[in-house]
């Protein structure tokens, strides 16, 4: 009896369905940003100040304190360009996915940088947050669509 | 400000496809056909097949037909989930397929009746209807009538 022809490839798709809790410190930022505000906590602590902030401190487990909201310029503080396509892909590549030091907060945001060429971003580039048009402000960070260099600074 | 969580429905997902080997690949080839394969090593006949003798590195040998029954040595109970291969509850469980070594990972069917899973139990395979050439070929294992 002869052999079967053989396969050469075998689909192996990955799936996972699960719901995102945010958590009660997580969502006091969310529901900011779907007021186009950056809402941060300090930790009474080690004054930290997390940016999106839980609810308490990673670092001394204290509750941080009441939010206050930052304007959200920051500077790039490392990033790299996709180039790679990839199936469910919404921008088409090159494009800059940045790690955002906004002022006044002591963590990072990731974000896209647009509104610039791929080849211009620099580590420690000011930029600025592009807010959504209001009837697309959601409890989301695609409240804010990217961030961009601020016109007229010198990066 | 209120003080509940939000929360939200997420997907993650990603449509890998691999290549496989010539032995992986002609074991698949013979699912497609309803037939079982194993392949020859020193040790005896594995199944299911590998490119290279886990144990000792060597190149794997010939392949070879099996029957398709087995004896289930381990299993585990799991309620059935959407994309499962049974739309009741089952086992998921390793088969020594007969005349081989190794063991085969997949379903059993029991009727959804946890009571009749046991170690040792014999099994033979249910081939689907459609077959493409993948371990979902075999749609299940069941109890040997």
């Amino acid at each position: 009896m002869s052999l079967p022809e053989p396969v050469t490839t075998m689909a192996s798709p990955f799936r996972m369905d699960y719901t995102y809790v945010a958590g009660v410190g997580r969502s006091v930022f969310l529901r900011g940003l779907a007021e186009r505000r950056l809402l941060a906590r300090r930790c009474p602590g080690c004054a930290q100040v997390y940016l999106p902030p839980p609810e308490f401190c990673s670092r001394c487990l204290s509750e941080l304190e009441a939010p206050f909201e930052l304007d959200g310029l920051g500077a790039v503080s490392t990033f790299c360009v996709v180039n790679f396509p990839f199936p469910g892909q919404t921008i088409e590549p090159p494009y800059v996915v940045a790690y955002i030091q906004v002022h006044g907060a002591g963590t990072r945001l990731m974000h896209l940088v647009r509104e610039v060429e791929p080849e211009r971003v620099r580590i420690g580039m000011a930029v600025e947050p592009v807010w959504a048009p209001d009837d697309q402000l959601t409890t989301s960070l695609k409240s804010i669509q990217h961030f961009r260099p601020v016109r007229g600074a010198d990066a | 400000m209120t003080a509940e969580s939000l929360s939200a429905p997420y997907t993650v997902e990603f449509p890998f496809e691999r290549t496989v080997g010539p032995k992986i690949g002609t074991f698949l080839g013979g699912l497609r056909d309803a037939r079982l394969y194993g392949v020859r090593t020193e040790r005896g006949v594995l199944c299911p097949p590998l490119e290279f003798d886990p144990r000792t590195g060597a190149e794997t040998g010939a392949l070879v037909p099996l029957v398709t029954t087995g004896t289930v040595t381990s299993w585990t109970w799991v309620p059935s989930r959407p994309g499962d291969p049974l739309p009741h509850d089952f086992a998921w469980a390793l088969i020594a397929i007969d005349g081989t070594i190794g063991a085969l990972f997949h379903a059993v069917d029991v009727g959804g009746e946890f009571a009749r899973m046991s170690t040792g139990m014999r099994v033979c395979a249910r081939w689907r209807q459609d077959r493409i050439g993948g371990m979902r070929d075999i749609e299940c294992f069941e109890v040997v009538p």
